[in-house]
């Protein structure tokens, strides 16, 4: 079979040396890690199509992968398989402006996204963290958020089409540059997949216009709940910030260690921004001040500058980093929450955090309720990882308990797929998996990822129960 | 099996005899009469239903308001309706969180009401709004003028649940704006016109009712000014929830919302870009957004439905074209300037069709007389339509649901 992905592919483009395939044994999440027998670098559509005939026949499994960035190791490879890293795919092959779309090969950056369209006056709207590193490929997999996701929308949003190379290594167009494609909404399916419906070759985005003005303010807080409830207050006002970011003290620490954004001293930190037309934008920055002072700010500043504003963003930006300068250890959690529960959640995370001994730092996108508690622990001391992903898990459970979900955009992936019955009924996942079923018969397309399996979970509770109709003799499983 | 053969029998054993009945004429789905009328007021009774169904080899097309039931090609079965009427209601609605989960027959003029109590709003305004039910816009992705800045069903379903032909309850997303887990099979019944699954609860996100709204009407203007007015409003820095180009008579109405100042700042522009420019009061602008609905889809009114009713979309620089072609060919037209989609009626209207394609956009005759029934979707073979075939036979393996009312006879 290597021999055969050799012949498909550029003479440079197959690896299989140990020292050359260990740099892919596992993306973003380092936990998991699994080597994998051969990692290929395919250039082209055809490229990736023939590969994936060659595994189908080969009854060899694969994993697609782009930067690596992901957080739940959804590029994690299978033991002995293949990965087929796309980063060589790394063209902007068209522009059109009048249209406002951009078609990328998916090894692109985000960010590089942006700069293509940025003289036009245009811009790519999701804005991971990552955006620098992180590949177009990976964001349509997992659906990639950001900060301003909150007004602009997810990926999901901004995906008009793409080319997919199929678990039978046929080459299919999904969706089209223009609306209303006919048919099923096969791509809305496949965008946040996790690459477990085929292989994401080429993709069309919708780009926005810049918005005319863009205005920010930070405001400081003694409390988490105060801070919180001043959010929902903003949402429920009728103002749609394009971004609502909130630190609490100690991720606020951190940061100003690392980046001296000259944060106030404060318990919690808001971060607004609004943007639009000048008139609206003054609007409601004037609005969101009015009710962060109602809430009880102790501190409120605008940026008058859009230097100041990059400022208020650095430290923000820099958070996740930052962390390891008040802890050598820490796990990234990544859970939603209704945004009216923010505040009782903030405190069932700060009881569990004194219960466990274990500090958690929150720094979050406050306006759509997508938590990112920091789980810090010292990787030296017996048993305190175990612990820290113990504590992650409860927080899960607090997330779910308010009526929030698992992951709000850093996926499932292998991490949480055990996870996954917490959420969604056994039922709801014979589904899904009869979705994958139809997409991927053979089960080779990045598998264990995203649905539990009894191999990977154990007998999972739940995953093959009954329904009431079977139970009650009216219908059999077909 | 020929309809009379169906027995009311299972399905009073599962919803009561009160609430299976003889189909009518008036029930018919793209001109099939089913037998039978079942109204399962529980998601448990729906599996029940499906699964009697599914097991005895009959047909099933769901119906909520039954406004859209000629939308799409004629299916090729149908013994039974199930009308999803008495799953309705409103199951939880938080305000602070601008999210409400409601059971898929509950009018929209119903969830208007309810949230509108707080301030709020679906931002979805389709067709035939006051008896259209949520489940059925899901179903069809029926859309209206606010399309133009909120977007579809599509854009504002966070969540579903669902039950397969063969009884299995599905569930997918949540009630949180943002959310990755698991597969978004949401965004598969979107427009499936029931072919995968009946829809039983709809989790939606909601919008603030905005303080001020203002629309302005230019024109009417002459055919071929049309397309550069609309040019002139949307390169100019507006941000209008709603924009239509009313054809053939040659009007644009835009729509603005937000602050006191923020629109009235966005009024003065519009004032300045847009030929003969007028701001409408409260009511003219009700009147207007409502003759815009009828003018593109028709109204509740049965003798419109003779009309056939397509939706055209075209690259947006082709505006003019677009704009020049429906002039011609559709009787009448609502064109979304800003995306280049318009809902269109005529009897002509099929053959934008290759129009359309030689352009790379599309167009899909949603209802149509029975002698252009057939010609619902376009033909299309390539491995996207194969996979779509896979979707319905992993999902719906005995073609219980609606069979042939989808793409390529799926």
């Amino acid at each position: 079979m290597l021999r055969r992905l050799g012949g498909a592919l550029d003479r440079d483009a197959l690896l299989t040396a140990p020292a050359d395939v260990r740099p892919y044994e596992c993306d973003g999440l380092t936990g998991y890690r699994a080597v994998p027998a051969a990692v290929l670098l395919p250039r082209s559509t055809e490229q990736v199509a023939a590969c994936v005939r060659i595994c189908h026949d080969a009854g060899v499994a694969y994993v697609a992968r782009g930067a690596g960035t992901g957080l739940s190791g959804g590029a994690l490879p299978v033991a002995g398989g293949v990965v087929i890293c796309l980063a060589r795919m790394t063209r902007v092959l068209s522009v059109d402006v009048d249209n406002a779309r951009v078609v990328v090969q998916p090894g692109v950056t985000n960010a590089a996204v942006t700069e293509a369209v940025a003289i036009h006056g245009l811009y790519y709207a999701p804005d991971p963290s990552s955006q620098v590193v992180c590949t177009i490929g990976g964001n349509v997999a997992e659906n990639s958020g950001g900060a301003h996701c909150l007004k602009h929308g997810f990926t999901t949003h901004h995906v008009v089409a793409a080319t997919l190379v199929t678990a039978l290594g046929e080459v299919a167009s999904l969706g089209s540059a223009v609306a209303d494609t006919p048919g099923y909404d096969l791509l809305g399916v496949v965008v946040g997949s996790e690459g477990t419906l085929g292989i994401v070759t080429e993709v069309t985005l919708r780009v926005l216009r810049r918005p005319r003005l863009v205005g920010m303010l930070l405001a400081a807080f003694d409390g988490v709940e105060a801070a919180a409830t001043a959010v929902s207050r903003i949402i429920a006002a009728g103002v749609l910030p394009a971004a609502v970011e909130m630190m609490d003290r100690l991720t606020r620490e951190a940061s100003e260690q690392a980046v001296h954004a000259g944060y106030p001293d404060c318990e919690a930190l808001l971060l607004v921004e609004v943007d639009g037309i000048e008139a609206e934008c003054l609007a409601q920055l004037g609005e969101c001040r009015e009710i962060c002072e109602a809430a009880g700010a102790v501190e409120i500043r605008v940026a008058e500058t859009a230097e100041e504003r990059a400022l208020m963003w650095r430290g923000r930006r820099a958070a996740f980093a930052a962390m390891g300068r008040v802890s050598p250890g820490y796990y990234v959690q990544d859970g939603v929450v209704p945004r009216t529960r923010l505040p009782e959640v903030l405190h069932g995370i700060a009881e569990l955090s004194a219960s466990y001994g274990l500090r958690v730092g929150n720094v979050f996108h406050a306006g759509d309720g997508n938590l990112h508690p920091l789980v810090c622990y010292d990787p030296a001391a017996a048993g305190e990882a175990e612990r820290a992903l113990e504590l992650a898990g409860r927080i899960l459970d607090v997330c779910l308990a308010a009526g929030g979900s698992i992951t709000g955009e850093h996926g499932v992936g292998r991490d949480k797929a055990c996870a996954m019955p917490k959420m969604f009924s056994g039922a709801a996942l014979t589904v899904m998996d009869r979705v994958r079923s139809a997409f991927d018969p053979s089960g080779l397309c990045n598998p264990g990822k995203l649905l539990p399996t009894p191999r990977l979970c154990g007998e999972v509770p739940g995953f093959h129960r009954v329904h009431p109709v079977e139970a009650a003799g009216l219908a059999e499983r077909w | 099996m020929t309809a009379a053969a169906v027995s009311g029998a299972v399905a009073a054993g599962i919803v009561g005899n009160s609430f299976v009945r003889a189909a009518a004429a008036g029930d018919a789905v793209g001109g099939v009469v089913p037998s039978l009328v079942v109204s399962p007021a529980t998601e448990e009774e729906v599996a029940a239903v499906l699964a009697w169904a599914s097991r005895d080899g009959l047909a099933v097309a769901a119906c909520g308001g039954g406004t859209k039931m000629a939308w799409g090609a004629p299916p090729r079965r149908c013994d039974v309706v199930l009308s999803t009427l008495r799953l309705a209601g409103v199951v939880e609605h938080e305000p602070g969180d601008l999210v409400c989960v409601v059971r898929a027959g509950t009018p929209l003029a119903d969830v208007q009401a309810l949230v509108g109590v707080h301030g709020q709003r679906l931002a979805l305004d389709p067709p035939h709004g006051v008896a259209a039910t949520i489940g059925g816009i899901v179903a069809t992705g029926a859309w209206g003028p606010l399309r133009t800045h909120y977007g579809t069903a599509r854009d504002l379903v966070l969540g579903c649940r669902f039950v397969l032909a063969d009884g299995t309850v599905g569930h997918s997303g949540g009630k949180v704006v943002k959310n990755v887990a698991g597969y978004d099979v949401a965004k598969l019944l979107i427009g499936s016109l029931g072919t995968l699954a009946v829809i039983t609860e709809v989790s939606l996100r909601l919008h603030p009712v905005a303080r001020a709204s203002r629309t302005v009407v230019c024109g009417p203007l002459p055919p071929a000014d049309v397309a550069a007015a609309c040019r002139a409003v949307v390169a100019a820095p507006v941000v209008p929830v709603a924009m239509v180009a009313l054809l053939p008579e040659g009007t644009v109405l835009v729509q603005v919302e937000g602050t006191e100042a923020g629109v009235a700042a966005q009024v003065e522009v519009l004032g300045s870009v847009a030929p003969l420019s007028r701001v409408l009061s409260d009511a003219e602008a009700t009147a207007a957004w409502e003759h815009a609905r009828v003018l593109a889809w028709g109204g509740d009114d049965a003798s419109d439905a003779a009309d056939a009713v397509a939706s055209v979309a075209v690259p947006r620089a082709h505006l003019d074209a677009l704009i020049t072609v429906l002039g011609t060919e559709a009787t009448r037209a609502v064109v979304l300037p800003s995306l280049g989609i318009a809902a269109a009626q005529g009897d002509h209207i099929v053959a934008l069709r290759t129009w359309a394609a030689s352009l790379g956009g599309h167009a899909v005759l949603h209802r149509a007389p029975p002698d252009l029934a057939s010609l619902a979707w376009p033909a299309v073979a390539d491995p996207a339509v194969t996979l779509m075939r896979a979707v319905k036979q992993s999902l719906d393996p005995a073609a219980t649901l609606s069979p042939g009312r989808h793409l390529g006879g799926i």
